[in-house]
């Protein structure tokens, strides 16, 4: 469908050498990325980067497990290429158990990310124009020392087939963007972003989605308020009631639940390096995770995740699973491999970065489910607390138990009313624990289905795309204000 | 097609000559990577990838446009060159950009490359991999975990005034780490190992490390949060090293206005013990002798006699200041991150481990941190959790192995209250960069852990 006949030929002639070769098992993802970052700062173009990578990895099974990746599309790159990964898997052998894979369904089908505007179709100019419109409405104060803007998309194409003949081809798109300023006032220095930090906010839609994030009707206002942190009380210190706006509620649902419930690094061969979980399988469908409003699903299938796609780099099609049921641990993402060790079906999280990496257990869009709470109403039946907004700062143990997180931005709210801003706001908890606190959940529209683009996983480190969809959430009791400030 | 200097010279040649734009650069890298990663004490993941990147940076005026590609074909290096050209032209100007270095004096040395690294198998990397696992298991453990990891490198670059550098890399990098007692998910440890040559790598060394910490942590105590004095080993420091470095060791964190150096130069901000430089040359280190824009990296001192010093620079970043040229710490352009302290050591002072231990009434000694993150760059906070085994020391004598704890500690008061440094340093790579560290032990008083964890 994408990339004709040579590139399919090539694919079918590596198959049949695994198989010729005796591989138990081989699949081979050709890879094709086109990316295009255009960073505004402070009235000037910072960078605009177009990149292409294209390539393919061949992961085999022959008594142990081998991957070699190439990007040489002749007949005798590929033959390398299959010696390689034979030989890597054959020099596995000499510390590796029985491999087996999950069953599956075999598939042979195409997919196409729904999108309106190919934003690769878009012109340079009328994004560039965009962006510094955008810089311009953030220049309001004489100590927003920094203003950043960006615009970022991501096309992919994919091809996968497998020994067992899976042939699957995949066209996936992606795009966002975002703004901040960093303040300084001689002696302290602020951040506030918009719609998050780390670059924005990420769907797999086309420019439409950019288009849609309103940047520019929102530059000022966060300008404002990141020169107002400047001036705002510190966070106190103490156990209160804290409402997660999603920016930040995605990534408590990311750290707090996306990682633990991987189950790579329940059954530890993640140990050495991203570390393991908390939750291990003797604990599934036993362990209370939080409170019995808390519905949490790994969902590959909804619309516009940012982890959201046709099927996983194992072929599995997409799907909605799910981990957190009426507060009970009830699922892992796991891959072919993982779910026959301990029984499950394959999730279909299985996604690799790039086409030189191999596939790990990575996040599609792990999604809180929303409640039945208006977002305003948890603030007026708030007597006293902290609405924290906008990432800043992020640490957890190698379990996933003790967190602690910092926003850009805190609300005080007190008496059901939003009293005042207040900066460095932190809060820290052990992870169920905070989930069994949660006693309020917003409803469906109030629920945004939020992109991370910098999941960090594996060795060689890989990044990923993941989603997360939530509503505001209230949380009782919480430590606040962590560390010494003065 | 061969991936040596003169096919990159080629190609950066035919480039140089068939583009229109004022200033050009092209960059070459290719990387062979061989890295087996063991979990459970069987190899799990095993891989071998080689990718070979070209990127141009194209200038008309202060106009800069970039784009690269992985594909060396005749078609492939001329859509790159024709789009970085169009890019720039539709581009906005850059004040700020003095344009693309023309610096062309020699560098010390042509990078660290060892054929032996280089050429290593992957039956070799698995044989010693078997050979930490049946160490383990001669103490009873069967639950060892780790990544060894080969690398060999090249870095061309060239550009239209005249730059042309071509330097080779070999790194090899090996983690164990143990679960002892992985029933009752407890007796953590960990070892580590990194050198230009994987002859130096001890694995047996490395895998004994691990092995004796797993089983001296076991059954932990909880330990209440609070201020207390810190031995911390040299992984420890180097994980502390790494946020310095991030928050505040840049001309550009500087220029921005959110480094803790700011407004502190020339004053004495550490312990006067404290000297932290870059340094690409020294023995210890390992690294290309230059950075990615092709200029020589320059020694730095940044931190001198607990002095805040001086900041690295990229051409970029040296062209907003008078008089300033780059210290040669691009990185990869055009990226947000540049410029960055990638060969950082900080220098040994006197005391041994066991000396700081002796010296302690009341410590707790820490093996690693896990997950740091700035809390408040210019205040130099961070916070973070240990890792992998941590001990309280008292009256001089390791007592019993504690649970893990947070800290949320600024950054620079703690190297403003240090007791003691380590007369030995380690070599430790960053992970998510080519960045290397060289740091010894640290004794520091009243690091304030602020949390605890349940393992």
């Amino acid at each position: 469908m994408y990339h004709g006949a040579s590139m399919r030929n090539l694919v079918e002639y590596g198959i049949e050498l695994l198989e010729k070769e005796g591989a138990e098992y081989g699949d081979i993802r050709f890879f094709d990325s086109k990316t295009e970052n255009i960073n505004v700062k402070n009235g000037a173009v910072e960078a605009i980067k177009n990149s292409n990578s294209r390539g393919y990895g061949i992961r085999v099974i022959k008594r142990g497990w081998g991957f070699a990746s190439s990007n040489d599309f002749t007949k005798e790159g590929m033959e390398e290429a299959v010696k390689r990964a034979l030989k890597i898997a054959k020099a596995s052998s000499k510390a590796s158990e029985k491999i087996e894979l999950a069953d599956i369904e075999i598939h042979e089908d195409t997919y196409e990310t729904p999108h309106k505007k190919d934003p690769f179709k878009i012109g340079l100019e009328e994004k560039l124009d965009y962006l510094m419109d955008v810089d311009d409405r953030m220049n309001i104060d004489d100590k927003i020392k920094v203003r950043k803007c960006n615009f970022n998309a991501w096309k992919t194409i994919k091809e996968f087939a497998s020994t067992e003949g899976a042939k699957i081809e995949q066209k996936l798109i992606q795009t966002g963007g975002g703004l901040s300023v960093n303040v300084f006032d001689g002696e302290d220095t602020q951040k506030r972003s918009y719609p998050n930090s780390f670059g924005g906010d990420f769907n797999s839609r086309g420019y439409e989605f950019f288009e849609n994030l309103e940047l520019l009707d929102n530059a000022k206002e966060t300008a404002e308020e990141g020169v107002e942190l400047l001036e705002a009380d510190q966070c106190p210190k103490g156990n209160m009631d804290i409402i997660l706006n999603t920016n930040q509620l995605a990534l408590q649902v990311h750290e707090s639940c996306g990682h633990p419930t991987e189950l790579d690094r329940a059954l530890g061969t993640e140990a050495s390096y991203a570390g393991t979980s908390f939750l291990t399988p003797d604990k599934l469908n036993e362990l209370r995770y939080g409170d019995e409003r808390v519905n949490i699903v790994a969902d590959a299938t909804a619309e516009g995740g940012l982890g959201t796609f046709g099927y996983d780099d194992e072929g599995v099609k997409a799907k909605k699973v799910d981990l957190i049921r009426n507060g009970i641990f009830v699922g892992y993402q796991a891959s072919r491999e993982g779910a026959a060790k301990v029984g499950l079906e394959p999730s279909g999280n299985m996604r690799a970065d790039g086409w030189e990496n191999l596939p790990l257990v990575r996040m599609t869009n792990i999604n809180l489910e929303p409640g039945s709470w208006e977002k305003d109403e948890i603030v007026e039946e708030t007597k006293k607390g902290i609405i924290f907004d906008g990432v800043k700062s992020w640490s957890i143990d190698d379990k996933r138990l003790n967190f602690q997180f910092g926003t850009e931005a805190g609300y005080l709210v007190e008496n059901g009313e939003i009293s005042g801003l207040i900066k460095n706001p932190t809060y820290t908890d052990i992870t169920p624990d905070f989930w069994k606190s949660c006693d309020a959940i917003a409803g469906e529209k109030d629920w945004v289905l939020h992109g991370v683009p910098n999941c960090g996983k594996g060795e060689p480190p890989q990044t990923m795309q993941v989603g997360h969809g939530c509503a505001p959430a209230r949380f009782n009791e919480i430590r606040v204000g962590v560390g010494k400030w003065n | 097609m061969e991936l040596n200097k003169e096919n990159f010279e080629e190609i950066s040649d035919k480039i140089l000559n068939q583009s229109e734009a004022d200033e050009i650069e092209v960059r070459i890298t290719h990387n062979d990577t061989a890295l087996t990663r063991y979990a459970n004490s069987q190899i799990h993941q095993n891989i071998g990838r080689k990718d070979t990147k070209l990127a141009i940076r194209a200038i008309f005026g202060k106009k800069i446009g970039s784009a690269s590609t992985n594909s060396l074909n005749e078609d492939s290096i001329e859509n790159c060159l024709d789009k970085a050209e169009k890019i720039a032209r539709n581009q906005r100007s850059d004040p700020d950009f003095k344009g693309l270095p023309d610096r062309k004096e020699p560098v010390d040395k042509e990078g660290v490359f060892l054929e032996r690294t280089a050429e290593y198998s992957p039956d070799e990397r698995a044989e010693k991999v078997k050979d930490i696992i049946d160490l383990a298991k001669e103490d009873g453990i069967d639950r060892v975990y780790g990544a060894f990891k080969t690398e060999a490198s090249k870095l061309f670059i060239a550009n239209s005034h005249g730059v042309k550098r071509c330097a080779d890399l070999t790194t090899a990098n090996l983690t164990t780490s143990v679960i002892a007692d992985w029933d009752n998910d407890q007796g953590f440890g960990w070892g580590e190992m990194c050198s230009a040559d994987v002859a130096e790598i001890d694995h047996l060394s490395v895998g004994k490390r691990a092995v004796d910490k797993g089983l001296n942590n076991l059954n932990p105590k909880k330990m209440d949060e609070g201020e207390y004095d810190v031995i911390l080993e040299p992984l420890a420091v180097k994980d502390l090293l790494v946020y310095l470095d991030m928050m505040g060791f840049s001309a550009k964190s500087v220029q921005e206005k959110r480094s803790f150096m700011n407004g502190k130069f020339g004053e004495q901000i550490m312990d006067e013990r404290v000297n932290i430089h870059d340094d690409v040359s020294d023995i210890d280190m390992v690294g290309y002798p230059f950075d990615y824009e092709g200029v020589p990296k320059k020694k730095v001192d940044i931190i001198k006699d607990g002095v805040a010093n001086e900041v690295v620079y990229d051409s970029y970043t040296a062209g907003r200041e008078d008089e300033k040229e780059s210290t040669g710490h691009a990185l990869p352009m055009p990226s947000p991150m540049s410029p960055l302290a990638m060969n950082l050591l900080m220098d040994t002072g006197t005391y041994s481990l066991d000396e700081m231990i002796e010296e302690t009434k009341k410590g707790i000694l820490v093996t690693r941190f896990n997950y740091c993150n700035p809390v408040h760059p210019v205040k130099g906070i961070l916070t973070g959790l240990t890792r992998d085994g941590t001990w309280l020391v008292e009256d001089g004598e390791i007592k019993h192995p504690i649970k893990n704890l947070r800290f949320t500690q600024n950054l620079i008061e703690a190297f403003d209250s240090i007791e003691g440094i380590g007369e030995e340093r380690e070599l430790f790579a960053m992970g998510y960069f080519p960045a290397y560290f060289a740091a010894p032990a640290l004794k520091i008083s009243d690091f304030k852990f602020t949390g605890t964890t349940e393992f």
